[in-house]
Parts: C-alpha cells; sequence; structure tokens
C-alpha cells in the first residue's frame, strides 16, 4: 500500500495551509450563498451571519418557488434552507424536489435550518438528508464551525465533485481512488467512497459497486446509508435474499429508517409480492407521513382493491400536499377514480369539479378528468351524458398523452359501451409507457378486470411489444451486416408503435454509430445519433450502455 | 384547551426569543456597540437557554424526551462545540479571557471500543446539556476550562474540568448565583433520556471543579 502523507502536507496537498479550521483556510469571501426563510427577520439575520464570515455574494429568497428559480438558474456553494418554509412545504420536501431532480451540484452544501429539535428525527430517517442540520437560533461561531467542516469536506473532494457535475463518472471514480490514498480521516474516506459508489451506479457497474460498499462496510459497520448501498448493490446483481437479509439489519438497528422499508418494498416487488410491499410502504408512511409516500401507498392500495383504504390515503396527501409545491392534478385524478370504483359517483364528480378550480383543463389532465367524469355519469346510469364527456376527452387526445390518462379514456371506453375504443386506449397506453410499464400494466390490468374485460389482458399487455422485439432483432442482424438503411427502417417501424421503446431507441443509436464508423462522417447520420442519444439520456438518465454510446460518440466526432 | 394554549404560547416566546437574539447579535457587530447591548444580548441568551433548559426538564418530566441518536465524531464534536458555544465568546468579552480547549491528552479510548472515538448520541441534547456545565465552568475559572472524554466498551465520559475555586467555597456562594441546580438537573434528564449515565459536580484533585457525564451505550 501507499505511504500516506501525514494531516499536514495532506492540507498542503488540496490547497489549504492549516491542519483543522482556522478563519484563512475557507475563503468565504469566494463562496456563494442562497438563504431560504420566510420569516424577513430570519433572513436578515442569516445574511449578516454570513456576512460576517466574509461572504458577499448571499441571496435571499422567502420561499421555495423563488428558490426553486434561483437555483434553476444559478448555482451555490451554500444553501441555508428552513425547515418550515411555510403551512405546505418543508424544506425536507424541497430538498427531496431537488435531489430527484438532479436540480443541485453535487459541489453544493445544502443546510437545514430549523427551530425543531424534532428535525433530528427527519434527518435520520430518510435517504436524502442534508448534508447538515442547525437548530436556531444558531450564534455566528456555531454556525461558522459548522460550515468549516463541511467546506472542508468539500474542498477535499472537489475534484470528484466537478467531475460529478460534468457526468464524467469515470473521473469521479479515478478522482475517488486519488483522494482515498491521501487521508486517514476515517469520514472523509467514506465521504469519497460514498460519493465512487454513486459515479459507480450511474455508471451501471455493479460489481464495483458492491467492492465500494463493502470497503465502507469495514470502516464503520453501523451506519445505514452504507447497508442501503450494499442492499441496492444486491438487487442490481439479482440477489433478492441477500439484499433482503441486509435491509432487515438495517431495520433492526433503526427502526424508524425509513428507506429501508421502502427499499424493503421494492424487494417484495420485484418478488410479485404486492401485498406484502404494500404493508412496507403504509408502515413508511406512517413512520414519516408525506404527500409523496401517502401518494405511493394509496395507489398500491388501489391496484390491490382495497379501495377503501386507498381513498382515506390518497385525501391524506391532497391535503398534505395542497397549496405547495408538490400538489399534483394527479392526485385529485386518482381519487376522483378511486371514488367512482367506489360508486360514489357524486364525490368524484365533486373531487374532479375542485380539481378543475386548480388546474387548467388541457393534455393529460383534461383527457383524464373528462374520462373519469365519463366513468361516473356512465355508473350512475347517464349514458348520454357520459358518451358527451368521453368524446371531449377524446378530443384532447394528442400523441404525446400519458399513459395514466390513456388507461382512464380506455376504463372509460368500456363502461360507455365502445369495447374496440377500450381496447385500442389501454394497448397505447402500454405501448406508451417507457419506463414505467409495469406499473401502467398493472393499472391497465385493473381497468380491464374491473369492466369485465379479463380475457383480452394478456392480448392489450402484449400488443404491440412482440412485434418490436422482432424489428429491433431484425434491425441489428442487419446493422452487423452494415444494412444500415435496412436497419433503419426496421427501427422506425418499432419506434412508431412505440415512440420511447428503450430496446429500439438503444438500437437507433447503436445503428447509427456503427454507421458512422463504417461509412465515415454523414452529417445526417450524426445529428440523428445525437438526437438518439439526447432522448435516451433523458429516458434512462446515468444508463450505462448510453454512457458508452456517447464516449463512443464523442470519439467518433471528435466533440 | 388549556395545554394547547400553552404550547403555543411557548413557541411564540421561544421564536420571539430567537429574532431578539439575533437583533441583538447584529447590535454587537457593530464597532460601536455600548456596553448595555453586550449586557442585553447575554441577558437575552441566559434567558433562552434557561428557557429551552426548563422545557427539556418539563419534556423529561413527562416522558416525552426521546433522543434522535446519530453517530457523532466526538473529537470534532468536542471542538464545534467550543468554537461555537456562546459561554466561551461571552466569558472572552468580559474582560478576563477564559481559554478553553480540548484537552488531547487526556483523552482515553480502551483498547475494546469498537469504533474509536465515535458514538452514537443525540447531537443537540448533548450539545445543551454540555453547553450549560460549560456555562457554569467558564463563571468560575480563573484562566481556563479543558474539556475531554473517556470511551469503553459500553459507556462514553464528556469531563469539564475549570481552574477556579472548586466547590463549596466562600466566594462560589456568595459572589455568583449558581444556576447548578438546573444545569445538573438537565444533564441527568440528557443521560437519562439515552438511557442511563452518572451525573457529578465534584472538586478535582488539581484544584477548581470537575463536572462528570457518563453515557451507558449499549450495542
Amino acid at each position: 500500500m501507499e505511504k500516506k502523507p501525514d494531516a499536514k502536507s495532506m492540507a498542503d496537498v488540496i490547497g489549504g495551509k492549516k491542519e483543522s479550521f482556522e478563519s484563512e483556510y475557507i475563503r468565504f469571501d469566494a463562496l456563494s450563498a442562497l438563504v431560504i426563510d420566510d420569516i424577513g427577520a430570519m433572513r436578515h439575520a442569516l445574511r449578516s451571519q454570513l456576512q460576517w464570515m466574509g461572504m458577499n455574494r448571499i441571496k435571499c429568497v422567502a420561499d421555495a418557488e423563488e428558490a426553486l428559480d434561483q437555483i434553476e438558474n444559478n448555482t451555490y456553494d451554500l444553501i441555508l434552507c428552513d425547515y418550515n418554509l411555510n403551512k405546505a412545504t418543508s424544506g425536507q420536501h424541497f430538498l427531496e424536489h431537488l435531489r430527484h431532480e438532479h436540480l443541485l451540484s453535487a459541489k453544493t452544501i445544502f443546510v437545514m435550518v430549523t427551530a425543531e429539535a424534532e428535525y433530528a428525527f427527519v434527518a435520520n430517517a430518510v435517504e436524502f438528508a442534508p448534508d447538515d442540520y442547525i437548530l436556531k437560533p444558531c450564534p455566528e461561531k456555531k454556525l461558522r464551525a459548522r460550515l468549516e467542516r463541511q467546506f472542508d469536506r468539500r474542498n477535499f473532494l472537489l475534484p470528484a465533485l466537478t467531475a460529478m457535475d460534468e457526468k464524467n463518472y469515470l473521473q469521479v471514480v479515478s478522482e475517488c481512488d486519488r483522494l482515498m490514498a491521501m487521508v486517514d480521516n476515517e469520514r472523509w474516506l467514506l465521504a469519497a467512497l460514498r460519493l465512487k459508489a454513486e459515479a459507480l451506479l450511474a455508471l451501471n457497474d455493479t460489481t464495483d459497486l458492491l467492492k465500494t460498499y463493502e470497503q465502507a462496510l469495514a470502516i464503520r459497520d453501523n451506519v445505514p446509508w452504507v447497508k442501503m448501498g450494499i442492499a441496492r448493490a444486491r438487487m442490481l446483481l439479482n440477489e433478492p435474499e441477500e439484499a433482503e437479509k441486509m435491509t432487515r439489519e438495517i431495520i433492526a438497528d433503526n427502526p424508524n429508517y425509513v428507506a429501508a422499508y421502502e427499499l424493503l418494498a421494492e424487494i417484495r416487488k420485484s418478488q410479485n409480492d404486492e401485498e406484502a410491499a404494500h404493508e412496507l410502504m403504509a408502515q413508511s408512511a406512517k413512520i414519516l407521513p408525506t404527500a409523496k409516500r401517502f401518494r405511493s401507498t394509496a395507489e398500491s392500495a388501489f391496484l390491490l382493491g382495497k379501495l377503501d383504504e386507498a381513498k382515506t390515503l390518497s385525501e391524506s396527501a391532497i391535503r398534505m400536499s395542497s397549496g405547495s409545491m408538490t400538489e399534483r392534478p394527479d392526485d385529485y385524478l386518482s381519487l376522483a377514480q378511486i371514488q367512482t370504483d367506489l360508486g360514489d359517483h357524486q364525490a368524484a364528480i365533486q373531487t374532479l369539479e375542485k380539481s378543475a378550480r386548480k388546474f387548467e383543463e388541457k393534455g393529460s389532465f383534461g383527457i383524464a378528468k373528462n374520462a373519469i367524469l365519463a366513468q361516473a355519469y356512465a355508473d350512475a346510469g347517464d349514458t348520454a351524458a357520459a358518451k358527451k364527456l368521453l368524446e371531449r376527452s377524446q378530443r384532447l387526445m394528442t400523441s404525446e398523452s400519458g399513459s395514466t390518462a390513456l388507461n382512464a379514456l380506455g376504463k372509460a371506453a368500456f363502461k360507455v359501451g365502445d369495447p374496440i375504443l377500450g381496447l385500442k386506449m389501454l394497448t397505447q397506453a402500454v405501448q406508451s409507457s417507457g419506463e414505467e410499464r409495469e406499473r401502467i400494466a398493472r393499472h391497465v390490468t385493473k381497468s380491464m378486470q374491473d369492466t369485465g374485460q379479463q380475457d383480452k389482458i394478456d392480448e392489450v399487455i402484449d400488443a404491440g411489444q412482440k412485434r418490436i422485439l422482432v424489428l429491433v432483432e431484425g434491425a441489428k442482424k442487419s446493422m452487423h451486416v452494415a444494412q444500415f438503411e435496412e436497419a433503419y427502417s426496421k427501427v422506425l417501424e418499432a419506434l412508431e408503435i412505440q415512440q420511447d421503446n428503450i430496446e429500439a431507441l438503444l438500437a437507433a443509436a447503436q445503428l447509427h454509430l456503427l454507421w458512422l464508423k463504417q461509412e465515415g462522417m454523414n452529417e445526417d447520420v450524426k445529428e440523428r445519433a445525437k438526437a438518439y442519444l439526447a432522448t435516451l439520456d433523458k429516458l434512462v438518465p446515468h444508463n450505462e450502455k448510453v454512457m458508452g454510446f456517447y464516449r463512443f460518440y464523442n470519439q467518433l466526432t471528435g466533440e | 384547551m388549556e395545554k394547547e394554549l400553552s404550547v403555543l404560547v411557548i413557541h411564540d416566546i421561544k421564536n420571539s426569543l430567537a429574532l431578539l437574539e439575533a437583533d441583538l447579535e447584529q447590535l454587537n457587530h457593530r464597532p460601536d456597540m455600548p456596553e448595555e447591548a453586550h449586557k442585553a444580548y447575554q441577558r437575552c441568551i441566559e434567558l433562552k437557554n434557561r428557557l429551552i433548559s426548563f422545557l427539556t426538564l418539563y419534556k423529561h418530566e413527562q416522558g416525552r424526551l426521546k433522543p434522535n441518536l446519530a453517530e457523532i465524531e466526538l473529537s470534532e464534536f468536542l471542538e464545534d462545540m467550543i468554537a461555537g458555544s456562546q459561554s466561551v465568546t461571552m466569558a472572552g468579552k468580559h474582560g478576563h479571557a477564559i481559554e478553553v480547549t480540548v484537552d488531547e491528552g487526556r483523552i482515553r479510548i480502551a483498547p475494546g471500543v469498537k469504533h474509536k472515538g465515535i458514538a452514537t448520541l443525540d447531537e443537540y441534547l448533548l450539545d445543551l446539556a454540555l453547553e450549560s456545565a460549560l456555562n457554569n465552568a467558564v463563571r468560575y475559572a480563573a484562566s481556563k476550562v479543558d474539556i475531554w472524554f473517556e470511551q469503553d466498551a459500553d459507556s462514553v465520559t464528556f469531563f469539564v474540568q475549570d481552574d477556579g475555586p472548586g466547590l463549596n467555597t466562600s466566594e462560589t456562594q456568595a459572589d455568583k448565583p449558581s444556576s447548578t441546580g438546573v444545569g445538573l438537573s438537565l444533564c441527568n434528564a440528557v443521560t437519562e433520556a439515552h438511557g442511563g449515565g452518572t451525573v457529578s459536580l465534584s472538586n478535582a484533585a488539581e484544584g477548581g471543579a470537575l463536572f462528570m457525564m457518563g453515557f451507558r451505550l449499549v450495542g
């Protein structure tokens, strides 16, 4: 093993001069910050504290919407976010939204500011925890000490974090390896291992992923994220029993770690044990109630036919997100569908009327809203009204209409007595479901069971998919014998059936890369290759295959 | 209804105090800050600490003080605590500077400890308890206060020692009103919430007062 430099030379390596945390080490004057707090006096106080540390690029905003706007248009070194943003949105929701949508730079340090000591419960129970949290009032010196620790860690990891932001995951891995060889500090080693694992996950490199987490486990055997990582890697390696064992260990040690319940639910789902998966999700919603947890638990209850439970959960999701940035039109649609299925047409109509006051009737929302109304009227025996609503729903359809809306439309068609339209819509719902295929297939299956179409389920779920597979196989054969035009026409046909079919898109990208390689640079082919890669990157971000194609493309085009 | 009302009132007082403290902190950063402003800031901090202590004790009496456990790197934690301690800041502003340091020479970690220097505790509660001990120590210290910890396989103990006159001397009783009562009850509540331990305040062999707070750790 390489000899590790001592702490002092380590500090030299990373550009600082000192051993722990005296003021000149962290150049606060070079850092920018975003302060999010709904109380003006608190914003003012936090701004002053940051100014005393030497920061001068400080932006203060009062709510999550404004903050989102800032984060989308700027990169901040530090975000100080109040936990109680307003009645509806908590800082934790906001953070989860940011991480989920990949809006935060890897270099940004997110610190939750809270008046409630209880926040620690949240921070210790979730996977999307902030980098740190402080209790207010927090005097400047204390804030400074905490921030210095955070920036210390960030500065150490900086080359790897930069590569992370550039999505250069191979570089992240090699930078982390280089940095780890230089330190003994366990916390920094763990931080580097965690980042490395994130990059390996993005590269889909499952063998090294497991190794990396096991390295972390050797340092600390009771940190939830390490065990979660191992469980996830085991899942990717298709070892659900091992994954479950690890997840159970996490729950035994940390009974409130909701992320573990959610992972266990995923494992159960992969084993087609929907009932158990639902129980686990309900448990996680009980420990840490959020609109998102209620939403997904309501969905699993609905799919299992537990309509009363689904209704309560769905109502909770609406109540918790009402007026916040996590408010979704889909929540009203789900509730109305549940109410319709429960036979409470009046309640369904009321729910949809309420939703119409909040959201514009267009796109998938408009289609689904009218389709569910049509179902309610059809069930109530008013076929004429139902037919009108069904037509209205159909008129809103475009080629982009979402699978969930098509499912509602199909169900309505069956209820109104138009089985041909019903089959067509449900088939299309499955075909355009992309990455969500399994979920949509379950919804479509339920719609067909509810409307007495059990005998046609297989036909609808599998329609198109077999044809696509045949076409993709054909395209692959053609491209490997350099018949590019022919391969291209097959891929196009497959994409016509389902424009976001991943297999077809992968084949399309691969075909164009081989085309460029063998027949030289051709602007059209190049542009198409680029477009397919961009579509794939959007549909399956961080996909190893797509990343490989990108590297291939860059080598070919020198871009 | 009455209970709900008092919860609201206390919440409001806590928030108002936080804002008042922030205002006074601002004032204290002015170069021309008068001595009165400094005193007001100090009083505000004391008031806030007292309120938080009482609330914590009340919660403990109700059996609702539940620790939020997380791993703490003990040396780092103590360094940060001193760096951010208002008691230390305030003591410094009183004219006679008191040096507060983590005494690394006295940190002892038993060979059998699996995660050396790391313990699973509620950081917030620990900070609250130690800050109150530190506050007491800087009030009586002549020039310095040392903090350190000792870790064994199933326990961790924190120490705060000052170089003041020690306990039960005329000076401690006559001059400064003692807040030790509440301080020690708070520390007891914090250790009990963690599942038990020992809290004591005694005279150190070298002179001065020695505060000890031990946590029994499970697992």
